[in-house]
């Protein structure tokens, strides 16, 4: 982690840092009650004697390019999370170091020397198991002192439930941890997972993941070769303008073509070739599988970081994004076509499965039958489908014709209906007896006698407020649907 | 030009009735960021009619019915058109918690329909229509209660002033084509209150039918 600089901010007033929420502030705005993460305007409203400075990511990318690239020169294949964040894997380079502790302090003596106010100061350099560890490791550490963590489940344990945060976004599902007595990660851990999954659903799982050290896991998937996308320049492009059209549109086209294999991406490669052949290649990693947005934005930030830092002598000649880790995150992936708003709406139905429980959260598929509460072969949502009763592409004669009832109780409910010569006269909805005005039927339904079912009859009865499926056996009125 | 000819031409008028029939055909068209009303008893045809409106949705985004009884069948839905596999059906009982279900599911779904128990608070549903405005959603919401939603939470109310049913005939048939005579007013419906028909076939088709019924004008005030 590295504190980044603001040459721009003034030397002695306190700073309140902002995009849509406050992303850095100085001591005396976070005690005035400023957090990180609050919404700006609450913010500006708790602290309103701070100078607030708006966030610009592509600039701190600039900036932060050369730690970056001090930290590639010790240990190859950085990922970067975001401006300020790096994650390393370091199992290779250990080896050659001699060990964990020294190549830490190598990294952290290094980058001392990288501190200035241009591109700010105060590097902490954590070493665990997993990103998730790491990243609390370093947050853990002090400017100068690595923190290697022996034990990352005992480490991980100690933290308190706030550090899934940044990786959960799921406020709620916290403050519901909280309530029921869990404070830390180490409790948490504790819960078993299988019961953490069936009451919080998708959400509870990731966090008993992480809290147990297992980190957010990618199903890793084969990558295909011919997923990678490049474009190449004749004129190398020079203008930042130009450059930020290329990469928007590249990204686009990277996310389409996975879009068509069901598979988002976790972690990609931007790789940049400059006029003279010479080339930079830098990986970029996210929780969440990138969005269009997400992607183009990191391969700006990035292609203009080189381009301002002057590592692209005489333009970008080529540019080239490929997938590194691709999940099978995508429910029904080939059926939405808009990425982005169908993570989006995952993560609602997840809020939502978290505060219903997963039987809350329902999907159904089309199945055979003859009443229409039989027709519909329900699943929870997240969950593969059960295998179907009854074969949906089956005949069914003597079903019950379309158009189906909009609402059909989940048993059939029993329901007066006053006969006269086998005809239906009134039905009797709620306090009130409403006269039938037509009907259709009897149509008769065999019931399944080997298991006891009776046979019945089905009717559509039409009232003045409305038309009702009734199904009538041993001379007793169900309710099974009404045509609402 | 006498009198009788004014109120002839009034009515069937060509030209009048085709931008008649092409804005309440808009009526029946959920608007990103806005909030559809759809008012009237059980047996109304107004379930259908709300996830008749999530079928253009759901061809390209997952489209959500929020469900306060558990009734709601998806095999209704995806007769008017609705993507089985984008139809996602909350069901959610608890009074309590649907104002917190109702935000979730608006924070992250561009097409809702939501029927409203009984007893909902007026400052969670605007609440809700303030969400919805912010995150550009879709949303038909389908008050359980008689009173309707608080005025200024949709912008457009359709209510259900009566069905007609067509095919079943004192035991013979079957239900086919029904009728819907719906009110629409509000914002959307530019301040005026206009009624219409619509003829629901029971498969996808859904048209309406503007000349049979002359639009009333009413004088409005906001």
């Amino acid at each position: 982690m590295w504190s980044l600089g603001r040459p721009d901010a003034p030397l002695d007033d306190p700073v309140l840092i902002v995009g849509e929420r406050v992303s850095a502030a100085s001591e005396e705005v976070l005690e005035a009650g400023v957090s990180l993460g609050m919404p700006r305007r609450e913010a500006e409203a708790l602290a309103p004697f701070a100078t607030v400075l708006v966030r610009d990511p592509g600039e701190e990318s600039r900036r932060f390019e050369p730690v970056v690239e001090t930290i590639e020169d010790l240990v190859p294949r950085v990922e970067v999370v975001a401006p300020g964040l790096i994650f390393v894997p370091i199992a290779g380079a250990v080896r050659f170091y001699g060990g964990e502790e020294v190549l830490a302090e190598r990294v952290a003596k290094e980058l001392d020397r990288m501190v200035g106010q241009e591109r700010g100061g105060q590097a902490l350099v954590g070493v665990a198991d997993g990103p998730f560890a790491a990243r609390w490791a370093a947050a853990g550490a002090e400017v100068g002192r690595p923190l290697v963590v022996g034990d990352t489940i005992d480490f991980l344990s100690r933290l308190d439930l706030a550090a899934l945060r940044e990786d959960l976004d799921a406020e709620e599902l916290i403050d519901t941890f909280r309530w029921l007595g869990v404070s830390t990660l180490g409790d948490l851990a504790r819960l078993p997972r299988d019961a953490l999954a069936t009451r919080f659903g998708n959400p509870g799982l990731l966090a008993h993941r992480l809290a147990a050290g297992d980190d957010r896991f990618v199903d890793p998937r084969e990558i295909p070769p011919d997923l990678a996308v490049d474009a190449d320049f004749e004129e190398p492009l020079e203008s930042l303008d130009a450059v930020a059209f290329a990469s928007r549109a590249l990204a686009e086209r990277l996310l389409r073509g996975l879009r068509g294999s069901g598979a988002a991406p976790h972690r990609v490669s931007i790789l940049a070739e400059d006029a003279a052949g010479g080339s930079r290649e830098r990986i970029w990693r996210s929780a969440d599988p990138f969005t269009e947005k997400a992607l183009s934005d990191r391969v700006w930030w990035q292609l203009r970081a080189w381009v301002e830092s002057g590592g692209i002598p005489g333009g970008v000649s080529r540019i080239r994004i490929a997938p590194a880790d691709l999940s099978d995150e995508g429910r029904q992936l080939g059926l939405l076509k808009d990425e982005s708003s169908r993570i989006e709406a995952e993560r609602a139905l997840a809020r939502a499965q978290a505060l219903l429980g997963p039987d809350g959260v329902l999907q159904g598929r089309v199945q055979g039958g003859r009443l229409p509460g039989e027709r519909v072969s329900w699943s929870r949502w997240g969950e593969p489908p059960p295998d179907q009763e009854r074969d949906g592409d089956a005949p069914w004669p003597g079903a019950t014709p379309a158009p189906s009832p909009a609402l059909v109780p989940p048993e059939p409910r029993p329901l007066e209906v006053e006969w006269e010569g086998g005809m239906p006269t009134r039905v009797r909805l709620g306090t009130r007896w409403e006269p039938v005005l037509t009907w259709s039927g009897p149509w008769r339904l065999g019931g399944r006698w080997w298991v006891g079912e009776e046979d019945a009859d089905r009717y559509q009865l039409v009232t003045s407020v409305g038309a009702f499926l009734c199904v009538v056996t041993r001379g007793r009125a169900f309710l099974a649907g009404v045509y609402d | 030009m006498g009198l009788k000819e004014v109120i002839a031409a009034d009515v069937v008028g060509a030209t009048p009735l085709l931008d008649l029939a092409d804005r309440e055909k808009g009526y029946l068209q959920l608007r990103p960021g806005h909030v559809t009303e759809l008012l009237g008893i059980p047996g109304t045809g107004l379930t259908r009619l709300g996830l008749r409106l999530l079928a253009g949705h759901s061809q390209t985004t997952p489209v959500v019915a929020l469900d306060t009884r558990g009734w709601i069948s998806p095999a209704a839905a995806w007769e008017t058109g609705v993507v089985p596999e984008s139809l996602v059906i909350v069901r959610c009982n608890d009074p309590g918690l649907w104002p917190k279900v109702a935000a979730a599911l608006l924070e992250g779904v561009n097409a809702l329909y939501a029927e409203v128990p009984a007893g909902a608070r007026e400052q969670d549903l605007r609440r809700l229509a303030a969400l919805a405005r912010a995150r550009k959603a879709a949303v038909a919401m389908r008050p359980m209660s008689n009173r309707g939603l608080p005025s200024g939470v949709a912008h457009l109310r359709l209510r259900a002033l009566g069905v007609t049913w067509e095919g079943a005939d004192r035991g013979h048939g079957r239900l086919g084509r029904r009728r819907l005579m719906l009110e629409a007013s509000g914002k959307g419906a530019s301040g005026m209150t206009r009624r219409f028909e619509v003829e629901d076939e029971g498969t996808d088709v859904v048209r309406v039918v503007s000349d049979v019924v002359v639009g009333e004008a009413r004088r409005a005030v906001g």
